[in-house]
């Protein structure tokens, strides 16, 4: 990527449209064209918390946290948008209550952990921990050293809500991974009290993923396990990386964690048109998906999951599949769920909805034990 | 000049105008509208489009690519605001060009001309912020109650006429030398270069040629929708051409009793009117759900009956993105126009606009009226005694969005949302 087919950041913020190459001093035009392109990144996450919190404040979400990670009142977004907002969350809760669910949730142990890629503000602990559901439960994410920092003070800042009965730490020495410059951000999370011993079980790690491939071992990171059945999540993180980096990132986990299952959602299907204007839409704001011009479909990405073995294999049990935002939307969402959500607000725009819809996939994988992940039964035909 | 046309020339401009005049433009055109009756009487030649939703520089470019008004006599089938960037600039042009040439521009309602709708899909919230206050929106929320709900155009030719080129920058001079009187259908690019046509088949029985259980299939270049149905309606006496944003009601069987509604008033959530507007052909029999939660899906079986019964020989409707501006459906009894490329600055569709020749045969589709014969007592015919009125000659035009940046306006554009 050459630094003259990135845009100027301006541009995207609504500033001045500064047309031509490299004009425009000053301000993030100073930045390296890399480091432009990692904001970029990050901003996306601002662009999910917002959506989040439109789809909560009409009734499509419960959820108590989101507000805390959005400055000011937000966006209402349209009806289709919240829609997809729904329907990905929902997905993907379906996918981690199944993971949970084939554990012991009474224990107060450790018996699951998972892994959250590229998390940002994502509000699912909380949510987990809300709902009872964490007390058996290890919960790691992973970002930007800038994000996970400031994640750290907005829990601080509303630690009633955010930090619930938990003791933030580190208060003690500084455990992070620096991240290469000359700034790293200490690894913090939220510890509790479990039979009389305190226990860290949200960690937040702050690293660039690209660099995950080159350390050594899962003890780089603190709290990491790998005893125990783990669960990666990629809600649209992988697919900003080079594809093989994407491609290492999982097998590194995969080659540490035997019993692992993994949940990628990321968008597909740029062989039509609306999937070649959403990649020109997002190369005009400085995003860039590397996989989806590798993963085009739904069978590109069983395929890709099959190839990083989450598959049966030497008798162990391992599997994996993939459905569309449209196809879990249709077949996961209760018919009276439905009904629910159509009333919160009219949604017009059916075709709309499809054609977007039919671009974003989910696709899951286990492997090394039982089925981590049962998806809802339904009639899908294979595609 | 005018304070019409200088509210014009602001408005080509994409810049929107004070509210004062707003507020006069609203005025005058109800006076205007509130004369029409709910079905709009419209004579051919005539161009017919879809939805605009506010994407303004497309709309220059329909008026490029069709014509200018007053030259092209337009016909827009509602869904002129929300969703787009420029739904006010869309909207208040279309308006000074109904008050400026009321007989070359007729605007019927879309189920997006409603104070609901646009308080959820953008309109209000482009008015808060380019007025400071609702009052804008208020004023054209009060014009959408008076908007006609369909039109009927009549006198349309059965055969092509030679083609206006669209201004290009290096006009080529290029004209069409020789129309077949065969042609039915003719699928012309944006500068009017040709991309397909399709022959008219001579028959007399619409069931011979057109089996049952034979949908288009083909998809071939942008704007060829049609061209799985390629054979074209049969060669019977003309009818007339029902113009409408949504469908069919099962309230509503003949065209005379759309007449009958009291329309001056919000778009209510169900009944003929709120059908009218929200309604979808699909592939089914009779009548079903839509999966809109207003309106009803209705089939081919409806469709011809319709026709039929009120001598129609098309429906012309909007409502549903189609990817290549236009899809005529059930042997071409019915035709989706679809006006705004590239949709909400995502989809990636193409657009496309429906010209009407006018028949200067004398022996035309004006031969009757609608629904007058005696015919309104039908809805329960067997299919061997249904003859279907010809269609009228269709030339498409099929463009892309606008490029922008190249016309001297504002070239802002919203940022489609994505799940990122």
């Amino acid at each position: 990527m050459s630094s003259s087919q990135i845009p100027n950041l301006l541009s995207s913020r609504g500033g001045p449209r500064l047309r031509g190459r490299g004009r425009g001093r000053g301000g993030p035009s100073t930045l390296s064209a890399s480091s432009r392109r990692d904001q970029n990144v990050q901003s996306t996450d601002t662009d999910a918390a917002v959506s989040r919190l439109s789809a909560v404040s009409l009734g499509y979400l419960d959820d108590p946290f989101a507000q805390y990670f959005v400055h000011g009142n937000g966006i209402r977004r349209l009806p289709i948008i919240n829609r997809g907002t729904y329907t990905r969350t929902t997905a993907l809760d379906t996918l981690i209550n199944s993971f949970l669910s084939s554990s012991d949730p009474i224990s107060n142990q450790p018996s699951r952990q998972i892994i959250s890629l590229g998390a940002g503000t994502d509000t699912r602990y909380f949510r987990l921990r809300d709902q009872n559901r964490h007390h058996n439960l290890v919960y790691h994410e992973f970002d930007f050293p800038a994000v996970c920092a400031a994640k750290k003070q907005i829990v601080e800042a509303n630690r009633p809500i955010l930090g619930g009965d938990e003791g933030i730490f580190p208060n003690g020495p500084n455990g992070g991974v620096p991240d290469g410059d000359s700034n790293p951000e200490p690894e913090w999370g939220l510890l509790r009290s479990v039979d009389g011993e305190t226990q860290e079980r949200y960690i937040c790690h702050p690293l660039d993923l690209r660099r995950l491939p080159s350390l050594e071992s899962l003890s780089s990171f603190r709290g990491l396990r790998s005893d125990l059945p783990t669960l990666v999540i990629s809600e649209c993180c992988l697919c900003y990386l080079d594809i093989d980096i994407a491609t290492d990132v999982v097998k590194w986990f995969g080659g540490r964690i035997p019993e692992l299952g993994i949940v990628i959602y990321e968008p597909i299907g740029v062989d039509d048109p609306f999937g070649q204007m959403m990649v020109e839409n997002l190369a005009a704001r400085g995003i860039f998906m590397p996989t989806i011009q590798r993963y085009r479909s739904l069978s590109d990405q069983r395929a890709r999951l099959a190839a990083l073995e989450f598959q049966e294999r030497n008798g162990a049990g391992g599997g994996s599949d993939a459905a569309t935002i449209e196809d879990i939307w249709e077949q996961w969402v209760p018919a009276e769920e439905k009904e629910r959500l159509n009333s919160l607000e009219g949604l017009d725009e059916v075709e709309e909805w499809q054609m977007l819809a039919r671009h974003y996939a989910v696709a899951w994988g286990w492997k090394g034990g039982a089925a981590l992940l049962k998806p809802p039964q339904t009639s899908r035909e294979e595609q | 000049m005018s304070d019409l046309d200088k509210a014009i020339a602001q408005l080509r401009a994409c810049r929107t105008i004070p509210e004062a005049q707003v507020r006069e433009l609203c005025h005058k055109a109800r006076e205007l509208l509130i004369e029409e009756g709910n079905v709009v009487t419209v004579t051919a030649p005539v161009t017919i489009c879809g939805d605009i939703h506010g994407q303004f520089h497309d709309l220059m470019e329909l008026f490029r690519v069709g014509g200018d008004v007053p030259d092209t006599n337009y016909l827009f089938m509602g869904d002129f605001v929300d969703r787009g960037f420029y739904s006010l600039e869309s909207f208040l042009l279309l308006l000074c060009l109904k008050v400026r040439y009321p007989d070359r521009m007729t605007l019927i309602r879309g189920n997006h001309e409603s104070r609901q709708i646009t308080t959820v899909y953008g309109f209000y919230d482009e008015c808060l912020r380019k007025y400071g206050s609702a009052n804008v929106w208020r004023y054209c929320c009060e014009v959408f109650d008076y908007l006609a709900l369909g039109a009927i155009v009549l006198g349309a030719s059965s055969s092509l006429q030679p083609s206006r080129q669209p201004k290009t920058q290096s006009d080529s001079g290029s004209t069409q030398e020789y129309i077949d009187p065969d042609i039915e259908i003719e699928v012309l690019n944006a500068e009017g270069g040709y991309i397909n046509s399709f022959p008219r088949t001579r028959s007399n029985n619409a069931a011979q040629s057109s089996p049952k259980g034979s949908p288009p299939t083909k998809t071939g270049p942008p704007g060829s929708g049609a061209s799985g149905w390629s054979t074209g309606t049969p060669g019977n006496p003309g009818g007339a051409v029902l113009c409408v944003h949504g469908g069919l009601s099962p309230l509503i069987d003949t065209v005379d009793k759309i007449r009958l509604l009291d329309r001056k008033q919000e778009v209510p959530h169900e009944g003929a009117m709120c059908d009218l507007l929200w309604s979808d052909p699909d592939e089914i029999d009779g009548w079903g759900l839509s999966p809109r939660g207003a309106g009803f899906l209705f089939g081919s079986d409806i469709v011809k009956v319709f026709n039929h019964a009120n001598d129609l020989s098309l429906i012309a409707r909007a409502h549903q993105l189609v990817m290549e501006g236009f899809k005529e459906m059930f042997d071409n009894t019915i035709v989706t126009v679809w006006s705004a490329p590239n949709y909400c600055y995502r989809c990636g569709n193409v657009a496309a606009i429906l010209e009407l020749g006018e028949d200067g045969s004398g022996e035309g589709i004006m031969s009757r009226s609608n629904g007058d014969v005696g015919r309104s007592d039908g809805g329960v015919m067997k299919e061997k005694e249904r003859v279907l009125l010809s269609g009228p000659a269709r030339r498409y035009r099929v463009f892309q969005a606008a490029p922008q940046d190249s016309r001297g306006m504002p070239a802002k554009q919203p940022v489609a949302d994505y799940f990122l």
